[in-house]
């Protein structure tokens, strides 16, 4: 999976490519820790890029979104493809979390 | 303390709190519940993943837990991808050899003990009642107020909650009108993992067919 960090509108976002899966997952989870160790409370995930989530994949999205909350911040997720919506869809995730359409919402 | 396993859990929860006597669940209920949460200990534990279609192994050397083990080592000597349900049918029919050194670890950390005791002077009876329910009332206490309440749940709620519903344990822990009112946000937390959705179809499915063969042996008037 492709991680690329950048930032818009002073929010750290993170846009995925490929399959988010247990292999791939550790690393998402060590860039989030990361942003949080830094003192973001805001975070963006670009999902536009994501052919596939697993558990684990969804496990990284869940814990991701908690501790920015716990932490009094924001965390959203962007631009959704078609079989990570319906994933989202059947976990419940579009209930519980934060969706957005497009990078430019999410971020501002 | 080191953390419950999910299994250990869902044993623990699933004992009566004074009489330390199984509740009473609906057939196979509490075999699925384990299987899955052999599962769900193997995921968190970073062994394998899942989707909809299929069980992966992604690491498959020992995690040094004996109560996961014997069950990472059946899921990886497998060649064939298989999905969660045929996993958890599989581990379903090794209810015993799951459960009982869950049994027996929590007795090893002074959380329950063991009671013997006979009935007319010859039907054993075993119970496991709790040393001092400080485990269960804890995650009993945490997991209502994630019911109650609509904060985001941690994945690990997320996942025991998802288990206990699946193999109804929730209809005894969570009693009450004020869970009754709160039984939508119970459904959206109970589907956000998918082993314990695939518990949920499992005992769902078995008490159906429990219920046809129950009509069919009835003699028709």
């Amino acid at each position: 999976m492709e991680i690329n960090e950048s930032v818009l509108h002073g929010t750290p976002l993170l846009a995925l490519r490929g399959r988010l899966d247990g292999t791939a997952s550790p690393a998402v989870e060590e860039k989030v820790t990361i942003l949080l160790a830094s003192g973001a409370t805001r975070l963006v995930f670009d999902c536009s890029g994501i052919e596939y989530a697993s558990s684990a994949g969804l496990r990284v999205f869940l814990s991701a979104a908690k501790k920015l909350k716990t932490a009094g911040g924001r965390c959203g997720f962007a631009a959704l493809t078609p079989p990570l919506r319906e994933i989202f869809s059947i976990s419940g995730f579009l209930d519980v979390l934060e969706i957005h359409d497009t990078v430019e919402s999410a971020a501002a | 303390m080191t953390q419950l396993t999910f299994t250990e859990e869902i044993v623990l929860l699933a004992l009566d709190d004074k009489s330390g006597a199984q509740l009473h669940l609906p057939v196979t209920a509490l075999s699925y519940g384990l299987a899955g949460a052999v599962l769900a200990d193997l995921a968190v534990a970073g062994k394998i993943d899942t989707d909809p279609e299929r069980v992966t192994v992604l690491d498959s050397s020992p995690t040094g837990d004996p109560l996961l083990d014997p069950w990472l080592a059946l899921i990886s000597a497998e060649t064939t991808a298989r999905s969660v349900a045929y996993w958890l049918s599989v581990l379903s029919d090794r209810r015993t050899e799951i459960e009982q050194p869950a049994l027996d670890r929590l007795m090893t950390r002074g959380i329950l003990r063991r009671e013997d005791k006979k009935i007319l002077w010859v039907i054993g009876l075993r119970r496991y009642p709790t040393v001092d329910g400080h485990e269960r009332t804890e995650v009993r206490t945490r997991l209502g107020q994630l019911i109650l309440g609509e904060d985001l749940p941690d994945p690990r709620d997320a996942i025991l909650i998802s288990l206990l519903r699946g193999c109804r344990l929730t209809d005894h822990i969570f009693e009450g009108p004020e869970f009754a009112a709160r039984e939508q946000r119970l459904v959206t937390l109970a589907k956000m993992d998918l082993v314990g959705r695939e518990v949920a179809t499992a005992t769902n499915e078995a008490i159906v067919a429990l219920t046809a063969a129950m009509n069919a042996s009835v003699p028709h008037m």
